[in-house]
């Protein structure tokens, strides 16, 4: 963390650079807070419709000459609209990386929204919403999504179809002066380059870019309800998911979280994938995992499987996660532990992921945290955290969705709503 | 055991029983990527015995005459290593990726692997995972689109079934079949060992030594027929999908010709993410997506101009994807078009050199198509050869402005 430089820099921007000499990479992470969760209730789908348009045309360049430009250069580029925010990756060579922040810098202060563009890629939002129809995993993380975390963060990316046709350049244009500024922009930057170099340029690229105070740093509600909801639709297998309230990621018992989701669905030697997989053949697909909005958290279980198997995976999933408290030996925890903190050496070692990890730092601790003191409180962990971590958070409220051909039947009888197929 | 060293940062050996070993040093990680891979694919799956080599895959995870199944993936996890298989057409690749000072472990686990027993008790079981992986295959549109695509190209030929096989195919096999065909295939003269991270190239020779120097030889049996790409019209029509996928194939070279990087830049010119297809395609608002995509074995390439597309647009997409075909093999790219892609690929090469494992699978390829290792620079030097004149070339002599092969799968039975 010596090099780190973590600062607010005059244009307004929370900016973070990690310097790594030996790299001949620099990879940047431009998050911008606003998503889909800052969709207008009624033009859900707005933000990806935004992101979708604002490089197809600025007041120096066409979409395609945007595009030339970055391709003159090698970069790498992406991007991706989230709940809470509307994220830019790039990764180029170090002698580029001054022309790459140029080239966001004129995408992001000065998109023009051509009509022509904003017509197509409202017609293609619309194509996205048919073409997740032909996605069965797709379509359980979208239901899923929605019944877990209710009306604000529950919202899909792509929005609803009944929506799309309201979105107008107007709403786009509107959009973007309300989210898209310095003091929404959270920065990171890692790789073979001066820190102080990177902070200089960044300044200047973006100095004067609307809004220089500090905003949306504030999570959303989530409006979390038990319930259970099937979505009949013609496929061979039934996919399941299995949602319930966890703990955000800078909660004293994230820690912990992370180490029950690396015992459940860590490695192949995790128990879902042994028992579920493994010992009984019930499916291929089988996973745990949590997500982490920011101040919410939630925990998921999910699978896919023929139908006439279905009642047996869901009862098989939920006995796992409940024998825990009553089975978990020391070996198994370290075997979690070891492989999340394996990871930073691996695959958690390239340019991008150490850029990632450092973006996911400011926008969720405000601040660098350095691998050492994820570790340290990741070791710290026992089996008796375990357990009372299972105790505090029990399981007796989910939200269970299946899409497939049946529903379950008696799913959760103890969920205090239980509504039929939708 | 044989050993080459020169100044390059690889080393290749081969064990007295025929294994291949290749290491690369790479001095400025934290890790260590080690997988084998084994010459044998689903083209290799023998007639009614389709999905054979990716069940296989899987019954290697199930028991070592030192291991029980429960351990082989306990080990693994208790390293962290980030590990897993695959099986393509022309291989089966099992591999780990964990911490330096892990690299020993890894290396045993694996070649214990590699001497699987194939627990009888576990094949029904581990049977009904592979069914699942099927059944969940035939939700995915572009599976079944990609599935059908082969079994219509390379109708007649072992390329035509898919990795997985069929139900009818898996339902009846034995493990007595499996047993056969892995006592043939899995012979160290059809087996590379490659190993990349920061180590030390004569300790994991030494390693292989150790582990894999007692493994029986034998005879592959190798009986690869070169495929011929058939030509016309197919149409699978699945009306519980929403979207059409449409795709034509025209032969192309294989993976080892020297023309592949000429290529992979006609590909990302037509149809990666800055390309013709993207801005006079899906900017047009004709299809969702579309890409060009070159399917390369060792013996043989297809390029593919596919799609997805609402199926009331069918006509208007294969239009434009005929007429963008036959541009460019009519007029030579622009110099700028060729530079872009050239300075794309030197960033994708330096991203590559930061990950063990990225750099396992690229010697996995270089061992199989090109029979060594290329240096960085041998493969910027390929890159750079690749001008708009090469690119007509390859286009004369292997022309998409021909009937090739249409394939479309999706709710519409089209084209009739």
């Amino acid at each position: 963390m010596s090099n780190m430089v973590h600062e607010k820099l005059p244009c307004g921007i929370e900016c973070a650079v990690l310097p790594l000499a030996t790299r001949r990479v620099v990879a940047m992470q431009i998050r911008m807070l606003g998503g889909c969760c800052s969709d207008p209730s009624d033009q859900l789908g707005l933000a990806h419709v935004v992101n979708e348009t604002i490089d197809k045309g600025t007041t120096a360049r066409s979409g395609r000459e945007l595009s030339d430009a970055f391709d003159a250069i090698g970069a790498s580029t992406g991007s991706g609209t989230g709940r809470e925010t509307i994220t830019y990756t790039c990764t180029v060579l170090p002698e580029h990386f001054e022309r790459a922040v140029a080239l966001h810098a004129d995408f992001l202060r000065n998109p023009t929204f051509p009509q022509d563009a904003v017509d197509v890629a409202i017609d293609l939002a619309r194509q996205e919403l048919t073409a997740l129809q032909d996605d069965a995993h797709g379509l359980l993380d979208k239901y899923l999504g929605r019944h877990a975390y209710g009306a604000v963060l529950g919202r899909h990316a792509l929005g609803e179809v009944e929506m799309i046709d309201r979105i107008t350049r107007t709403s786009i244009q509107q959009y973007w002066r309300d989210y898209f500024c310095n003091g929404r922009m959270i920065v990171t930057v890692a790789g073979g380059i001066d820190p102080r170099r990177v902070v200089a340029i960044l300044d200047s690229n973006f100095s004067g870019f609307g809004e220089t105070a500090s905003a949306g740093r504030e999570g959303y509600p989530v409006g979390f309800a038990a319930q259970t909801k099937h979505h009949d639709k013609d496929l061979e297998q039934e996919q399941i998911g299995i949602g319930w309230p966890g703990v955000d990621a800078t909660h004293d018992d994230y820690p912990t979280q992370q180490a029950v989701i690396g015992i459940l669905s860590g490695g192949m030697s995790g128990r879902l994938f042994t028992e579920v997989r493994e010992k009984r053949g019930l499916v291929y697909w089988v996973s745990a995992w949590s997500e982490t909005p920011r101040g919410a958290g939630m925990m998921f279980m999910g699978a896919s499987t023929t139908p006439q198997r279905c009642e047996q995976t869901f009862r098989t999933l939920l006995s796992e996660v409940e024998r825990l408290s009553d089975d978990l030996t020391e070996e198994e925890l370290e075997r979690a532990k070891t492989g999340i903190l394996a990871s930073h050496e691996t695959r958690g070692d390239t340019t991008r992921s150490r850029c990632s990890e450092l973006a996911s730092d400011l926008f969720f601790f405000g601040k660098p945290v350095s691998i050492e003191e994820k570790i340290a409180k990741l070791e710290a962990v026992s089996v008796a955290d375990v357990r009372r971590y299972l105790q505090s958070y029990p399981r007796d409220r989910l939200c269970v969705v299946t899409v497939g051909p049946r529903p379950l039947e008696n799913a959760c009888p103890s969920n205090p709503e239980n509504a039929g197929a939708s | 055991m044989s050993e080459r060293n020169t100044k390059s940062p690889y080393t290749v050996a081969h064990l007295d029983n025929g294994l291949t070993v290749v290491v690369e040093k790479m001095p400025d990680v934290r890790s260590v990527a080690a997988g084998f891979a084994i010459k044998t694919g689903a083209r290799d799956d023998p007639k009614g015995l389709a999905g054979i080599s990716h069940f296989l895959e899987h019954m290697m995870f199930k028991g070592t005459a030192k291991r029980a199944w429960q351990q082989i993936t306990v080990d693994f996890d208790r390293m962290g290593s980030q590990y897993n298989a695959y099986t393509s057409e022309d291989r089966t690749v099992f591999y780990g990726w964990v911490r330096t000072g892990d690299l020993e472990r890894q290396l045993e686990l694996l070649a214990d692997m590699m001497q699987s027993t194939l627990p009888p008790e576990e094949f029904a079981t581990e049977k009904e995972v592979v069914l699942e992986e099927i059944a969940m295959s035939a939700d995915q549109l572009d599976h079944v689109a990609f599935d059908f695509l082969q079994e219509k190209v390379f109708e007649n030929h072992a390329l035509a079934w898919p990795i997985l096989g069929y139900e009818k195919t898996l339902r009846p096999m034995t493990r007595d079949q499996m047993w056969t065909y892995f006592k043939k295939r899995y012979v160290p003269a059809n087996m590379t060992l490659v190993v990349a991270g920061n180590v030390d190239p004569s300790e994991v020779l030494a390693l292989a030594e150790r582990y894999c120097a007692s493994w029986k030889t034998g005879d592959p049996g190798d009986q690869r027929v070169p495929a011929t790409l058939a030509t016309g019209v197919a149409t699978l029509q699945v009306e519980r999908f929403q979207q059409q996928v449409v795709a034509l194939s025209f032969p192309s070279v294989g993976a080892f010709d020297s023309r592949v990087e000429t290529v992979s830049a006609a590909t990302t010119i037509l149809g990666g993410d800055n390309s013709r297809f993207f801005w006079n395609i899906t900017q047009k608002g004709l299809a969702l997506r579309a890409g060009a995509y070159h399917m390369d074995y060792t013996d043989c390439g297809v390029m593919i101009l596919y799609g997805t597309c609402e199926p009331s647009r069918c006509e208007g997409f294969l239009d434009a994807l005929r007429a963008e075909a036959d541009h460019i093999c009519k007029e030579p790219v622009t110099s700028e078009e060729a530079d872009r892609v050239k300075n794309k690929r030197r960033t994708s090469l330096a991203v590559e050199a930061e990950a063990p494992y990225y750099r396992l699978t690229q010697l996995m390829d270089d061992m199989e198509f090109y029979g060594r290792p290329r240096t960085v620079a041998q493969r910027l030097a390929q890159v750079d050869a690749v001008t708009p004149e090469t690119i007509l070339e390859y286009f004369g002599t292997h022309p998409i402005n021909i009937q090739g092969h249409l394939t479309s799968v999706g709710p519409r039975m089209w084209p009739v």
